[in-house]
């Protein structure tokens, strides 16, 4: 079976020629029973309602009062003039080069890790996972206390070994930073159980073989398990770039942007235009909107690309 | 769990799904026929709530005609849930809002002007507080009716004080002797401060400062209100004192989440706050006294911050059910229920006049007389603009990065007064 | 030294591998590989309890409050282990307040949601995957691309669209759009195409429907892609707050947890004890659900079958 690694390449071949036309149409008939139930759910609740901000984006609209006006591109053109979008801009990207690589890699070393029969392993697969089960609330207000100038836990053991006092969240230049830590903690479950679910997948007679005839923990890792988690890996990358670039919740809950605007992202920006600061008269909606499609198109050119890259890179079929 | 129990509780899943629609839709009807249920949005919680649902017991007991059914949103979602529910034609009938939200409410469709209604003699309009009745009017209009109203003085731990030979603040202290108080009662050794200051750059680091603004003679915007003004000679100065105690005394905890200070208060790491009378109860531990706020030059104005219920017209003889709710809410003796159960202060004078009442509120809640007091000591209001909450940014951002030293105090308030001069032209 | 790998999976495991004889059935895939040991234990338990201790920080914290006085939430430096541990508090929190209602509910949503999701997602994951249909690349980018615009952005318009339904302010709203999940189309997509094709094709020769093949063949081997989509999915039903948040406008009948943790923390005052206690409480169905699902994680019988 020719892998070419992208989508269209596995399916199962079809008996005879003879009846291939009759065939070819209860493909597509199959197919699309197969997926007609998710589809029409996700095109009523995901595809309209996104169309819907699209249209906003071209509007000057406040979210309080139902007036709406045409304003073509103007919202767009708005975007580059606006020192807070460019920071946000830069903010989000830090953000996702630091967030992505090292969540990525991170999970993998804990999910090799937990990938054993040994005492305790039950435990400390749970243990990994409860932050991701904890509220962001209560693990943001665990972190502020954590990273506290003067009364955290984080300063007073750094401290006994002669190291800072941080600022942390109260340090401009840190504040970003400190966010990784907290979001990479909060997070590294959810990966870690994605890869280990994939290393189930990894028949270890392969690398007991590997093993056997002399190859060394590394390699056997590198040559044989690594390729395997090409899919799983693809599916995180996606995912976490396409939810750092999104991230909100632990901002707003958290550092609102701050301090001084150096933690705010795109979507915590957006927010605040439309919920805070543009009801009314000042009808900030549909700038907000705009700034949300140009977001829309990075992740969606970003994701293009990383597919693109896993055609040539990611094996599916073994 | 066998295949066909699972079958059985999802199917059961579904179906209790199915029938979760509730008795009364949400569509409002044209004929009032029968009893009127009104949808009560509030943010009430613990001892408030109790005291909120007493009330509202006892009022539907005595109406079937005009039944009151709460739905709690926390405060700080509410305008947000509002927006929501606007947009879907969906408002509710009555709904807590903070007094700065109301300029952005102001636009909503089916909003209730309360103008005129609140001129009936039954209402007693003149007998709320001065500082409540300016923040629930925006251009002219009434859209609100007070819910809320508090304001900032200073209260100060007792047993820091005397371990420092200090005495304690009085009604005649300046801002320079609260600067001197912090700085003896700062201990780095200790990890124990003399003052604290909301860091998160929101509205709460801005309304802390705006007294001494206003104190010093400066004001937020010029009076047509077109223009910034909170950058005058006044207002660095202003800025000066906070900045001064951040940066070269280093007497101020800085709260960055802006809740941690109340357990550091209460376990004696700080000596002085900035606050109102809702942080009184989180301080079993501390033996405090309250004053009124230090002053320049003699004036010892405050700040209020008065929160509002908003009604909403949705048809079927419901706004006058909820206006005829509120005024009972809203009347003498209920707010003297409500103040004695949760501490609020009282929104309406002729209670606040009250020595005796307030004397008895005072043996609940030691401290929260001085506060009734300093009500009279509330002369001005933030402005009520849709742009604010823009002008409210600029200047967190200006007190906050002077006050971790990343900027001068003139700077910071020239850079805010730039871009809250851009948000006043959007606005228009 | 030279066994070729074939003759390791023919011969019996308990012969010629050493598997761990507290293996649970069916676990068959692990094995331990002899080692010289230099501790009395396994070295990697050096690097996984310091990172489960760290990790497990958030709880150890949230119990210890949930256990205190009110007074007591309110000192520091944090009180490490309250003076008396007040359970009370537990029963404060149900007695109080609505707490079965909201647990009812959310099990209600989550339980529907998650089953639904197994459903629906496999269905069009399978399809993705392995049916050649026309359009399916395009639609399958299409349904990804769902995923990149945020919540907060079309929050307006589907909760127009949840109205025009008659789903508003009950627990509809909650269940019917979270019916299908993107993600889990995307997550099953990738781990069926790493199921070896040739158990499908031959299935396929012998005339198999799809179905079968999807429900004979390709869900066994899926069970640890399953019962992540199941863990993850009732993760995100049983915390999200923000979308009932906004659809629940008069019923409080129709609260879930979330909504319901939330009546704890007022403006100025949070019942942190309570908030703890209550937090602790919803935590509890989540890391069954994930205990239990580790039972599913077992690598399937089939590679008994992959070899002839």
């Amino acid at each position: 079976m020719p892998d070419d690694g992208g989508l269209n390449g596995s399916s199962v071949a079809a008996p005879a020629p003879g009846r291939l036309r009759r065939l070819l149409t209860s493909e597509h008939l199959s197919g699309w029973t197969f997926v007609l139930p998710a589809v029409i759910l996700i095109v009523v609740f995901g595809l309209i309602p996104i169309a819907w901000g699209l249209i906003l984006s071209f509007q000057k609209a406040g979210l309080i009062s139902p007036e709406r006006e045409w304003v073509g591109f103007e919202n767009y053109a708005r975007i580059a003039a606006d020192p807070k979008a460019r920071q946000a801009a830069v903010n989000t990207i830090v953000y996702t080069l630091l967030f992505v690589p090292i969540s990525i890699l991170a999970s993998l070393l804990v999910a090799h890790a937990l990938n054993r029969r040994i005492a305790l392993i039950r435990f400390y697969r749970l243990a990994v996972f409860i932050p991701v089960v904890t509220s962001t609330i209560a693990t943001g207000i665990m972190f502020l206390w954590l990273f506290d100038k003067n009364f955290g836990l984080a300063n007073w053991a750094l401290g006994k070994i002669g190291i800072g006092p941080f600022g942390f969240f109260e340090d401009p230049d840190q504040a970003m930073v400190s966010l990784v830590i907290m979001t990479v903690w909060g997070w590294l479950g959810f990966d870690t159980i994605i890869y280990l679910a994939a290393l189930q997948g990894v028949p270890p007679e392969l690398t007991e073989a590997a093993a056997i005839d002399g190859a060394s923990r590394w390699s056997s890792f590198w040559r044989i398990t690594w390729p395997m988690l090409g899919p799983a890996t693809l599916l995180l990358v996606v995912w976490s770039t396409i939810s750092a670039l999104q991230l909100f919740d632990e901002v707003f809950f958290v550092t609102h942007g701050g301090p001084l605007g150096r933690t705010s992202v795109v979507v915590f920006y957006v927010y605040r235009l439309a919920f805070e600061q543009g009801l009314g008269g000042l009808s900030l909606a549909g700038y907000a909107a705009a700034i949300a499609y140009v977001l829309f198109l990075v992740i969606l050119l970003l994701t293009l690309a990383q597919f693109w890259l896993a055609r040539r890179v990611v094996h599916y079929t073994s | 769990m066998t295949r066909r129990s699972l079958i059985l509780l999802v199917s059961l899943c579904l179906l209790a799904a199915c029938t979760g629609g509730s008795d009364d839709g949400g569509s409002p009807s044209a004929e009032p026929s029968g009893p009127v249920t009104l949808t009560f949005w509030h943010g009430y919680t613990d001892v408030e709530a109790d005291s909120l649902n007493a009330l509202l017991d006892e009022w539907n007991a005595d109406h079937p005609d005009i039944q009151v059914k709460p739905l709690f949103v926390n405060n700080d979602k509410a305008l947000q849930k509002l927006t929501v529910a606007l947009q879907g034609g969906e408002p509710p009938d009555i709904t807590y809002q903070y007094g700065s939200s109301l300029a952005s409410v102001a636009a909503a469709p089916g909003l209730v002007d309360l103008t005129d209604w609140v001129q009936t003699p039954d209402v007693d309009w003149e007998d709320f507080i001065p500082g409540a009745r300016e923040a629930a009017t925006v251009d002219g209009k009434v859209l609100g009716i007070p819910a809320l109203v508090d304001n900032l003085a200073l209260v100060y731990n007792k047993d820091l004080f005397d371990q420092a030979g200090l005495d304690y603040p009085t009604p005649d202290w300046t801002w320079d002797d609260l600067r001197a108080a912090a700085k003896a009662l700062t201990d780095p050794a200790e990890k124990r401060f003399g003052f604290a200051y909301p860091m998160d750059a929101s509205e709460d680091s801005v309304w802390h400062w705006d007294p001494l603004l206003w104190q010093k003679g400066g004001s937020i915007l010029t009076e047509d209100g077109s223009k910034a003004a909170f950058n005058s000679p006044e207002g660095v100065e202003a800025l000066e004192l906070f900045a001064g105690m951040a940066v070269d005394d280093r007497s101020v905890y800085l709260d960055i989440q802006n809740s941690a200070y109340t357990s550091l208060f209460n376990n004696g790491r700080i000596g002085m706050l900035e606050t109102g009378p809702w942080d009184l109860a989180s301080f079993p531990d501390v033996d405090y006294g309250v004053e009124i706020l230090p002053g320049f030059d003699g004036d010892h104005q405050t700040i209020a911050g008065p929160d509002m219920w908003c009604v909403f017209d949705n048809g079927g003889g419901k706004k006058e059910a909820a206006l005829e709710f509120l005024q009972w809410l809203t009347a003498a003796e209920q707010v003297q229920k409500e103040d004695l159960a949760t501490g609020h202060l009282p929104i309406r004078l002729s209670v606040a006049d009250d020595e005796a009442f307030v004397g008895q509120m005072a043996e609940a809640l030691p401290g929260v007389d001085v506060f009734a007091e300093n009500l009279q000591n509330v002369e001005q209001a933030r402005p009520v603009l849709d742009a604010y909450p823009q002008i409210s940014e600029a200047m967190g951002t200006a007190i906050v990065s002077a006050m971790l030293g990343e900027s001068e105090p003139k700077a910071a308030l020239d850079k805010a007064a730039q871009e809250s001069n851009d948000a006043l032209a959007l606005a228009g | 030294m030279t066994t070729p790998a074939t003759s390791v999976i023919t011969e019996s495991p308990a012969a010629e591998t050493r598997v761990d004889p507290r293996t649970l059935p069916g676990e068959v895939g692990m094995v331990e590989r002899p080692r010289r040991r230099f501790l009395p234990f396994d070295p990697w338990h050096l690097f996984l309890a310091p990172l489960a201790v760290v990790w497990l920080v958030p709880l150890l914290w949230m119990v210890v409050t949930s256990l205190e006085t009110p007074s007591e939430t309110l000192r520091f430096p944090p009180v490490l282990w309250p003076e008396s541990l007040r359970f009370g508090n537990y029963l404060d929190v149900v007695r109080d307040s609505a707490f079965g209602t909201w647990f009812w509910n959310t099990t209600v949503v989550t339980v529907t949601v998650v089953s639904s999701n197994l459903v629906l997602c496999t269905l069009a994951a399978y399809a993705f995957a392995r049916i050649r249909f026309l359009g399916r690349t395009f639609v399958y980018f299409v349904l990804l691309a769902t995923l990149m615009v945020p919540l907060q952005v079309v929050l307006i318009p589907t909760f127009l669209i949840a109205k025009d339904l008659g789903l508003l302010d009950h627990l509809g709203a909650l269940i019917v759009p979270n019916l299908a999940s993107v993600f889990g189309i995307f997550m099953l997509t990738q781990f069926f195409r790493t199921l070896p094709i040739e158990l499908e094709e031959a299935a396929r020769i012998d005339g198999a429907s799809r179905l079968s093949i999807l429900l004979r063949i390709v869900v066994p081997l899926s069970l640890p892609a399953l019962a992540t989509l199941a863990v993850i999915q009732f993760l995100w039903t049983w915390n999200d707050f923000l979308w009932p948040l906004v659809t629940i406008l008069t019923n409080q009948g129709a609260f879930t947890l979330q909504l319901g943790l939330a009546t704890f923390q007022g403006a100025h005052q949070t019942q942190w004890h309570l908030v703890a206690a209550a937090n602790l409480m919803s935590m509890v169905p989540m890391i069954v659900l994930f205990l239990a699902a580790q039972r599913a994680f077992v690598r399937g019988i089939a590679t008994q079958g992959l070899k002839g």
